[in-house]
């Protein structure tokens, strides 16, 4: 369980070796944009290192050598080279860029497809295992890291580590000694830089941490500012304010204390070097125009030095998203379809249990040896305390998550034969917490299904005495949801989700019944729906309402996970056994006047 | 430059940041325009340096000088601008926050907290940023090009003149550019959030996504929404490529000008025949030329900045609008000048023809309410949805003004009652239970700032919510909320009750806060009102009857007025709507139970 978990959240390590191997399909998609874009980042840092050549040549012609009578066409000629070159070089990098962005969005969106593929077939419990969020991130951010490693990073990597290479070696060429001297120079600043990359990047957490820390706290206390006026409590809450206000603060200016020297130091360095290469290259007679070379170099040695250290830093960021990724994916779903896994397109609507046994988590079962059978058309009341497992068998006939032990039989035909699919959708769920999707009264009715007529709908929400209250809405079933469905009461929720369970035409409805108190007159609205939708076909309910307990054809009390007794409301009270004890207690007084 | 009421004395706060900062600045853009003409000099002496070792010294002296300047006046300025600029954002901050804390819950339902948030967050950024790097573009642009545009002159006019044209093209093209990449980066955004929110809906929703086999459809319409992501990422990526591969064309081609027409004249001059413009002889060395390469240089990051501070301006301009906007919103619930202190009263209340309607509306919420409730009594309140139940006792809250003169705590004008003292006096339990994410401790006594726990325990036992939360692994210790244990509904419910009972004022309010418990909890909280209440005012909002016909009173409201008000015998005969009530619950009981008891 432990080390699921720890995969599921992706705390635990794969080696490098490990996330190239998840990552190749990925990239050989893409293998010959990667590779023509490579190709044209070689002649990029060729023609970059030419460049300088070309200004050198140009203060040589004029300064170096004597002038004679060619010298004004070589001169310009040179000129002519290099404005060319240049423009080519604009040309190519346009074309290697684009390449490689399109090919790094082909790879999140393939990516990201997968992903989401991926975490749509994972089952109840596995999602009840992971946040929300985390999901969400691993789709929408982790996706685009893990491009931008190969698209970016590591590409931007490898073109400068062959500048670096490429200027060491001209400048080697052109004077060994010389070059020494300045590599000491990029080496201090390589160093600095990458240690810097270190700190800073600590730093920067830091920073992150305190804006998030701020924004938690301000989200909530400016929703529950209310309870904060009316329990007096302003005063305490701008001291919790002010310390985090000035963690901020101070991480900000921890991050700038840090780049105010960082910056400065590099750019220091340069100007040395470029003192060194004045001094040195004089005292080693060099010519003008190799000082002008050494002095272009310059430049184009030190930015790529500061930018593999940040690279580096930045390889290791998208490693761990990766490796979050990568986990992720390789969960395989809990609850599949067996291969040999049949279409089934109508149900009778025949239900069994056999000694079924089931836990969510090993060995600490909910269901112990659970037996019963729902003939067709039946109503079917499970009525127990809570966490007696009553919610656990309507999510078992749905197969929202596996059982141990025994079966579940749908007409005869074990559910696992069945295919998941086929099964849902001739299975109506009504649940406890009416989800409400943001958008409209009709895209939360059809569900973004467009086959469904107007008419359909109205015949749905007219079924479950819906239509009164959304024909009274400004907008009727145009009207907006807004998140969670927040400008609809409870009532008006459930009604909604009968609605759309209705529309969807199920041949089983399952229900489970919410406790909360709705104003009388939605609750009869309720009562009155309910008591057609039972009509559909087979219902298996979690009954909290007497008038459902009682006209249900047969009552299955649970208690610790196993079936105490059965029958019908009569039956029961007759035989004065624990259904008679929970009646007493939590029903009897309702009837008190 | 960003002025408006509410940042100008910030300035004056971090003068002298601000000043050390510019003046490191300028500094700093000075010295730059040294190195230059240091290589100018070698290039066109390397000949005498070699020999000349004093000289050479002193130009390497030179470069070194200025070297050691730039890294201090650049840590100087970086230490001192920004500090100026993360002290306004803090500044600001937590003005607002103060700001946000007088502000009445209805400004909270009029705007959304993510809104605020927003405000709190990347508008203080932008202001911030703008003070910080503005500040530090601003300076560059105009030192920094002038302190080069005049050693560029100096050594040569007609190049100079030869330069500006590009140049102005830049600064062009950068703000063209600019402001089109902003529109384009915030579609891109929209974009993201799109997918983001589609995500975070989906897997919130799975549930019902599964139980209606849409994950086909969802994937699809996910599909389209990575689709478009796609396309928007491209399109930004080819704009700022595009861009910087325009900047990246004039400026080769300017060198191309730069070196031809330098190359021609320092060619002239070596010939003997140097170029002469209006009458003017124009002789120039090849190391001239390469330090007004070097001139250019410089100039062209001032430049591209210079493109962008005018929508970094606008930008800031907006947020600070928007910022001044929400600290200039009226606060108008305060406790007026000598105001009465309701410590030690008796908790009675009393409405004299109170009539009420939110602000900005026309429609009266309450209208002539006239009741009066003796200290000590229990009463229930009643009524439909949209009654005004919640309305009435948000009012005694002072959570919104009312008329002088129509509801009285203790005798005391609400009005002119200490606000403070007020809220003091009024144990509340709203509808919506909302919890700080907290240790469910801290919640309970939040209070009072100290923590005593046996009265913590004592009010979660009147809640009915102590067995649970010692059912968890760290009771009362347990933290709620997003980062620790997701609470039920009724939990949450509860132990706002057991909130306002930790405070044990002479008034407790409970406004339909059983909704979520079972019936069996809330006859123990009913039973606990009773008991641990008797002789306290307490007011009870609720949706049935059932839980209120054993109090004092009931207040029966209807569309905003007081219908009825007296015990439940006394209702049960002159009241007509209580007795529809009443019916209706009968009726629903008829239909679940069926089977009458003997």
């Amino acid at each position: 369980m432990d080390e699921k978990n720890e995969a599921l959240m992706g705390d635990h390590k794969m080696s490098l070796w490990q996330i190239l191997r998840h990552s190749k399909p990925y990239v050989a998609k893409e293998k010959l944009a990667i590779f023509l874009s490579f190709l044209l980042i070689l002649i990029n840092v060729v023609i970059n290192i030419v460049l300088p050549y070309f200004t050198s040549r140009f203060v040589g012609l004029l300064k170096d050598e004597t002038v004679g009578e060619k010298t004004f066409a070589i001169l310009m000629g040179v000129v002519i080279g290099y404005v060319v070159l240049a423009v080519a070089n604009e040309g190519i990098r346009y074309i290697q860029s684009m390449i490689l962005q399109k090919a790094g969005q082909r790879i999140v969106y393939g990516l990201r497809m997968e992903v989401f593929n991926h975490i749509e077939s994972m089952s109840q419990n596995q999602f009840n295992e992971m946040a929300t969020g985390s999901l969400v991130t691993r789709v929408a951010n982790y996706t685009a890291s893990v491009s931008d490693l190969f698209t970016s990073v590591l590409v931007n990597l490898i073109s400068n580590l062959l500048t670096v290479i490429g200027v060491l070696i001209i400048m080697m060429v052109i004077s060994i000694q010389l070059s020494l001297w300045l590599l000491l120079f990029a080496l201090v600043a390589g160093i600095t830089s990458f240690f810097f990359g270190k700190i800073v990047g600590k730093i920067f957490r830091n920073e992150r941490r305190y804006i998030s820390d701020l924004n938690t706290f301000l989200s909530e206390n400016l929703s529950g500012m209310k309870i904060t006026q009316i329990f007096n409590q302003e005063k305490r809450k701008e001291e919790e304010f002010d310390v985090k206000n000035n963690n901020i603060r101070k991480a900000t200016y921890s991050v700038v204390i840090a780049f105010a020297f960082y910056r400065p130091f590099i750019n220091f360095l340069y100007y040395g070097s470029v003192a060194v290469t004045f001094g040195v290259g004089l005292q080693l007679q060099l010519l003008a125009a190799e000082i002008v070379a050494f002095y272009l170099y310059l430049s184009r040695f030190f930015n790529p030095i500061q930018n593999i250290a940040d690279q580096l830093n930045q390889i290791q960021r998208a490693l761990t998203a990766a490796e979050r990724l990568y986990c992720l994916l390789d969960v395989p779903p809990e609850v599949v379809d067996k291969p040999e896994a049949r279409e089934i397109d109508h149900f009778e609507g025949k239900i069994e249990f056999r000694n079924v046994w089931f836990a969510y988590e090993e060995e600490n079962w909910i269901l112990k040896d659970v037996s019963f059978v729902v003939e067709p058309k039946q109503t079917v009341a499970f009525v127990g305390a809570t966490g007696a497992g009553k919610t656990t068998i309507l999510s078992l006939i749905v197969r929202n998550y596996e059982i141990q032990r025994g079966q579940i039989l749908i007409d005869g035909i074990d559910i696992t034969e069945i295919k998941i699919d086929s099964l849902r959708k001739a299975i109506g769920q009504m649940l406890q917490d009416v989800f409400l999707f943001s958008g409209s009264i009709r895209s939360n009715l059809t569900l973004h299904d467009d086959s469904f007529t107007d008419e359909e709908i109205k015949a749905a929400t007219d079924y479950v005495n819906a239509s009164t209250f959304i024909s009274k809405l400004p907008n009727g079933l145009e009207e907006e949801v807004l998140e969670r469905g927040e400008n609809f009461s409870s009532g008006q929720r459930q009604l909604l989700s009968f609605a759309r369970t209705i529309l969807h035409k199920p041949q089983i409805l399952i229900l489970d019944e919410a406790t909360a108190n709705i104003d009388t007159e939605t609750e009869l609205l309720i009562q009155d729906s309910l008591e057609r939708i039972k009509n559909i076909g087979t219902m298996l309910v979690v009954a909290h309402r007497l008038s459902t307990i009682q006209h249900a054809d047969n009552i299955i009390v649970l208690q610790n996970g196993e079936v105490l007794e059965q029958g019908n409301h009569q039956e029961l009270l007759r035989k004065k056994g624990h259904y008679y004890k929970l009646y007493e207690l939590q029903y009897a007084d309702q009837e008190v006047k | 430059m960003l002025f408006g009421k509410y940042v100008n004395k910030y300035y004056k706060k971090f003068f002298l940041f601000f000043l050390i900062g510019v003046v490191a600045l300028i500094v700093v853009d000075v010295a730059q325009t040294f190195i230059p003409r240091f290589l100018g000099q070698i290039i066109d002496s390397n000949n005498e340096l070699i020999v000349d070792s004093e000289k050479l010294g002193s130009i390497i002296g030179g470069i070194i000088l200025v070297a050691g300047i730039m890294f201090v006046g650049r840590a100087v300025w970086r230490l001192s601008i920004f500090r100026a600029s993360t002290g306004i954002a803090a500044g600001l901050r937590k003005e607002m926050f103060l700001h946000a804390e007088k502000l009445p819950p209805a400004y909270y339902h009029e705007n959304k907290v993510g809104n605020i948030m927003n405000w709190f967050t990347s508008d203080i950024e932008e202001i911030s940023d703008f003070f910080g790097w503005g500040t530090v573009m601003l300076v560059d642009a105009v030192f920094l090009s002038a302190s080069v545009f005049i050693s560029m002159i100096r050594l040569n006019p007609w190049m100079t003149l030869l330069t500006a044209i590009p140049i102005i093209l830049i600064i062009i093209w950068g703000m063209l550019v600019d402001r089109f990449m902003s529109k384009l980066w915030e579609g891109r955004q929209k974009e993201y959030d799109k997918l983001y929110d589609f995500a975070q809906e989906n897997f919130t929703g799975i549930r019902v996504i599964k139980a209606f086999v849409k994950q086909n459809k969802e994937i699809h319409a996910f599909a389209k929404v990575a689709k478009k992501n796609q396309e928007v990422n491209v399109s930004f990526a080819r704009l700022s490529v595009f861009f910087d591969v325009i900047i990246e064309l004039i400026l080769i081609i300017q060198m191309g000008f730069l070196l031809g027409f330098g190359g021609w004249m320092v060619y002239s001059t070596i010939v003997g025949n140097p170029v002469v413009i209006f009458g003017q002889t124009i002789s120039m060395t090849v190391g001239e030329l390469m330090e007004f390469v070097g001139y250019v240089d410089l100039i062209v990051w001032p430049m591209i900045a210079l493109g962008q501070i005018v929508s970094m301006r606008s930008r800031a301009k907006g947020s600070l609008r928007r910022i001044s906007a929400f600290l200039d919103t009226k606060v108008d619930v305060f406790s007026p000048p000598n105001a009465v202190s309701l410590d030690g009263g008796a908790g009675e209340i009393e409405f004299k023809g109170f009539s009420f309607r939110f602000p900005g509306t026309n429609d009266y919420a309450l209208k002539d309410i006239t009741l009066k409730i003796k200290a000590g009594e229990h009463i229930g309140i009643v009524g439909k949805v949209g009654a005004g139940k919640t309305c009435l006792v948000n009012t005694l809250l002072r959570l919104y003004n009312v008329e002088k003169g129509q509801v009285f705590i203790d005798g005391h004008d609400i009005m002119d009652a200490d606000i403070q003292s007020l809220r003091n006096h009024i144990s509340y339990a709203p509808q919506d239970n909302f919890l700080f994410s907290a240790e469910v401790e801290e919640n309970i006594a939040f209070a009072a700032s100290k923590i005593n726990h046996e009265r913590v325990v004592e009010a979660a036992g009147f809640a009915d919510v102590a067995s649970n939360i010692e059912a968890f692994p760290k009771g009362y210790q347990t933290v709620s909320g997003e980062r620790g244990v997701t609470l039920s509904g009724g939990q949450k419910q509860r132990i706002s009750i057991a909130r306002a009972e930790y405070k044990d004022a002479p008034i407790m309010i409970l406004d339909d806060c059983v909704s979520a418990v079972d019936v069996k909890t809330e006859e123990t909280i009913l039973a606990n009102i009773a008991n641990t209440r008797k002789d306290k005012t307490t007011l009870l909002i609720a949706s049935r009857v059932s839980s209120v016909m054993h109090m004092d009173k009931i207040i029966v409201l209807d569309d905003g007025k007081l219908s009825a008000y007296g015990s439940h015998n006394e209702l049960m005969k002159t009241s007509p709507l209580y007795q529809r009530m009443v019916f209706l619950q009968e009726l629903e009981k008829e239909m679940e139970g069926g089977s009458k008891r003997g």
